[in-house]
């Protein structure tokens, strides 16, 4: 465990910066910083976060901040699913534990590190994570108390930082040309559905399908 | 700090809870279903709706900006210098244009 959280120590600086800039945000659309601190600590998911305050601040639907969060989050089955092996032989509560402090980075520690030594299992994975979820918490939260203490920095461009942010987020998740028609027809569809005066988080739901479905038209097409 | 911050952060971490158990108890069978390719499609159509939604009102100075944080996260990979030439793109470029 103790070699797990020594590992993600570097990993863990970055979390910080992300979680410190995330706090700040939060306080500013009027998040408290005992809320974030219960936030992070309960949802563990950078992203998922960050998309549903964002689309809570804007006056999104509750529902629809919501579910855009969780959804982000879809991508943990797979990630889960993955540590079946390496958790096979912990206990439940002990599995439990495992899954609610994994998060994308010291998942994928664990997994390099286990591909390299398959004596790397179960405890590494804890112990980075238990280093990652206390960093995200602590962090957000000092943000948070910052930002609940900052003037209101909408007008300086502030509430841009998200845009920005699902941008850079949305470059990590690019896996080559063949995201290219469905992401273009995601955007297109989304933007012309807001310009119609379509309420955003119907608007984003409705694009996001057309996305997934120009991507199984493509599988199906190429196969 | 209203109901709504409440319920947002119960739902959240419900939803986080019951999406990483169902990797636990149900994820190698996702896996090899037909919906697994789902799972890898759905949070870049996402991501990229909310870019959109995000735009889709702002003037064109927002849309200049979006195209400096692109390059920026194009060739940093990095979530925090996006979010810094993001800002600082929107707000010079705010300054002069607005």
């Amino acid at each position: 465990m103790k070699q797990g959280a020594l590992s993600f120590l570097p990993l863990a600086l970055g979390v910080a910066i992300y979680g410190f800039a995330f706090g700040i945000l939060a306080a500013q659309v009027g998040f408290p910083f005992w809320g974030v601190a219960m936030m992070s600590a309960s949802v563990h998911a950078g992203s998922s976060q960050i998309v549903a305050v964002e689309q809570f601040s804007g006056g999104g639907a509750l529902v629809g901040a919501a579910l855009a969060g969780a959804l982000l989050n879809l991508r943990y089955i797979g990630i889960v699913a993955s540590l079946t092996e390496i958790l096979r032989h912990a206990p439940l509560p002990i599995r439990l534990l495992a899954i609610h402090i994994t998060g994308d980075e010291n998942w994928a520690l664990t997994m390099s590190e286990n591909a390299r030594d398959k004596t790397i299992g179960a405890a590494f994975l804890i112990g980075s994570g238990l280093v990652s979820i206390t960093t995200w918490t602590v962090f957000t939260t000092l943000g948070a108390l910052v930002g609940s203490a900052l003037p209101d920095l909408e007008r300086f461009g502030l509430g841009f930082a998200f845009t920005a942010a699902f941008i850079a987020m949305a470059r990590g998740m690019f896996r080559g040309r063949g995201d290219l028609l469905p992401w273009i027809g995601s955007f297109a569809l989304t933007v012309a559905l807001v310009l119609a005066g379509m309420a955003k988080a119907y608007a984003i739901v409705f694009g996001a399908v057309v996305g997934v479905t120009l991507s199984a038209l493509q599988r199906r097409i190429r196969s | 700090m209203s109901h709504s911050h409440w319920i947002l952060i119960a739902i959240l971490a419900l939803a986080a809870a019951l999406i990483r158990i169902a990797g636990l108890l149900a994820g190698s069978a996702i896996r090899r279903s037909r919906f697994a390719p789902l799972l890898d499609d759905l949070p870049g159509a996402i991501i990229v709706s909310l870019v959109g939604a995000s735009l889709a009102d702002l003037p064109a100075f927002g849309w200049l900006a979006a195209t400096c944080a692109f390059a920026t996260a194009w060739v940093t990979r990095d979530v925090i210098a996006t979010m810094i030439v993001g800002v600082a793109s929107f707000a010079g470029l705010s300054y002069f244009l607005a």
